[in-house]
């Protein structure tokens, strides 16, 4: 392939990823870092572009770059610092699902605050927000996040479950405590 | 311990496929067996909505944007040749990518037509930020890969029928739900652009703010932000949004 045409497909493909990739990026790092790796992914993705067989399947081939850009910088390991307490969000989620009374879920994530979402994704386990982010709001396929995070389709099915069931337990937790403070003031 | 029994198992079992059911990712035969298990089981039924309720809200999260800057020094790193590459023209998914694009960076609004009153951002208005977001999810995947006009209208109370309209090509139907209410989407092929079709309810489309003022005046709702058109008006007893990288004026030859 010219060298002309090569650059105007590798634009093409990976371009319109752009701000999706920043999303995913500021998991690991905020601000300027994320950029800086979304940039060192690009720079990556263009020396290794002869390796990529299906551009349409350009989006998960860059989540793939970006991962491995991310780890080498050890950012994935700082994030553990915050997360919940996991035997709290099961008991919540169990809660949710084995109560006769209606679900407060739909309530709480109808009125939820700009960023509350993101910020609970950053509290649960890494392996479990990165699979429903990939999923739910970047939209890959299963068979797409088991090849970006090189595990098993059964493996990503269960992380999304348990992803959510997690979630759906912070966000009950954190509106339980809204709740208290409201009546106690 | 007592170990649990066989129906026990059984339910654990199928409660772990419950994220790839909600998810379209199991197969014919443990779909139906989902199914038939929902039937009875309460607990279940909960997860599944639970399931279903936290994949929606975040499918509907706005998501940051690279800076200006930040795409300058992407794009110097091998300037985009300013010839259109034929790639692009033949490629519906590098289409659906850059309209994908457009979508993504909601929230800093552009207006360009509405016919309402108060010219709300689409962002405010829950089933046509909904379509968006199904738009955006359904783009990502590259849609399904059947048009199945049947099945899709099955369960519905609404009537599901096909853009009428010569040079529009129906080619992928799925089932979702916008603003809480169930809804069709149908993509289509039309004069080099997807076009993606909702068919809701009308009294619930007629119930959005500031789309119910534009229907009962001028019969349907137009809007544009950075460059994506939104059209949305009652056809056939049905409410129907449409959504795509054009003018909304180009849109409504498709429907009005």
């Amino acid at each position: 392939m010219k060298a002309e045409a090569k650059r105007a497909l590798f634009h093409t493909s990976t371009l319109p990823h752009l701000d999706r990739l920043v999303t995913l990026a500021s998991r690991w790092g905020h601000g300027q870092e994320a950029e800086d790796d979304v940039q060192e992914t690009y720079v990556r993705a263009w020396a290794a572009f002869d390796q990529l067989r299906d551009v349409e399947a350009a989006f998960p081939w860059l989540c793939q770059i970006l991962r491995t850009v991310a780890a080498e910088r050890y950012r994935t390991r700082a994030r553990r610092q915050e997360l919940a307490f996991i035997t709290e969000l099961e008991k919540a989620h169990e809660e949710l699902v084995a109560s006769d009374e209606p679900s407060p879920l739909d309530e709480l994530l109808a009125r939820r605050d700009a960023s509350m979402l993101r910020e609970a994704l950053r509290s649960i386990p890494e392996e479990f927000a990165e699979a429903i982010e990939l999923h739910d709001m970047h939209g890959l396929k299963y068979r797409e996040i088991a090849q970006v995070t090189s595990v098993p389709i059964g493996t990503v099915m269960s992380r999304i479950s348990r992803g959510r069931q997690l979630l759906a337990g912070l966000i009950a937790l954190r509106g339980q405590e809204k709740e208290s403070r409201r009546v106690g003031t | 311990m007592a170990s649990p029994s066989e129906p026990g198992r059984e339910h654990a079992r199928l409660e772990e496929l419950i994220a790839g059911f909600t998810d379209g990712e199991l197969s014919w035969h443990q779909d139906r067996a989902i199914q038939e298990h929902l039937r009875n089981c309460e607990r279940c039924g909960r997860e599944l909505a639970l399931q279903q309720g936290v994949s929606r809200a975040l499918a509907l999260e706005a998501m940051p944007q690279a800076s200006a800057t930040m795409r300058q020094r992407i794009e110097q790193l091998r300037p985009i040749s300013r010839r259109r590459p034929a790639y692009w023209s033949g490629r519906w998914a590098a289409g659906a990518a850059a309209a994908l694009a457009l979508i993504a960076v909601a929230g800093e609004v552009v207006l360009g037509g509405h016919r309402g009153q108060a010219g709300r951002p689409i962002a405010e208005i829950p089933m046509l930020r909904d379509a968006r977001a199904d738009c955006r999810r359904a783009m990502a995947r590259n849609f399904p890969r059947k048009a199945d006009l049947k099945a899709v209208a099955e369960g519905l109370d609404f009537q599901v029928r096909a853009l009428d309209t010569a040079d529009a090509e129906l080619f992928s139907t799925w089932k979702t739900t916008i603003a809480g209410s169930p809804a069709a989407g149908l993509a289509y092929r039309w004069r080099g652009i997807v076009v993606v079709q909702y068919l809701v309810p009308h009294e619930v489309l007629e119930q959005q703010p500031e789309v119910g003022e534009a229907l009962r005046g001028a019969g349907f709702y137009a809007a544009s932000e950075l460059g994506q058109g939104v059209l949305a008006t009652v056809a056939n007893g049905c409410g129907t949004v449409l959504v795509a990288d054009a003018p909304p004026e180009q849109l409504r030859r498709l429907i009005l």
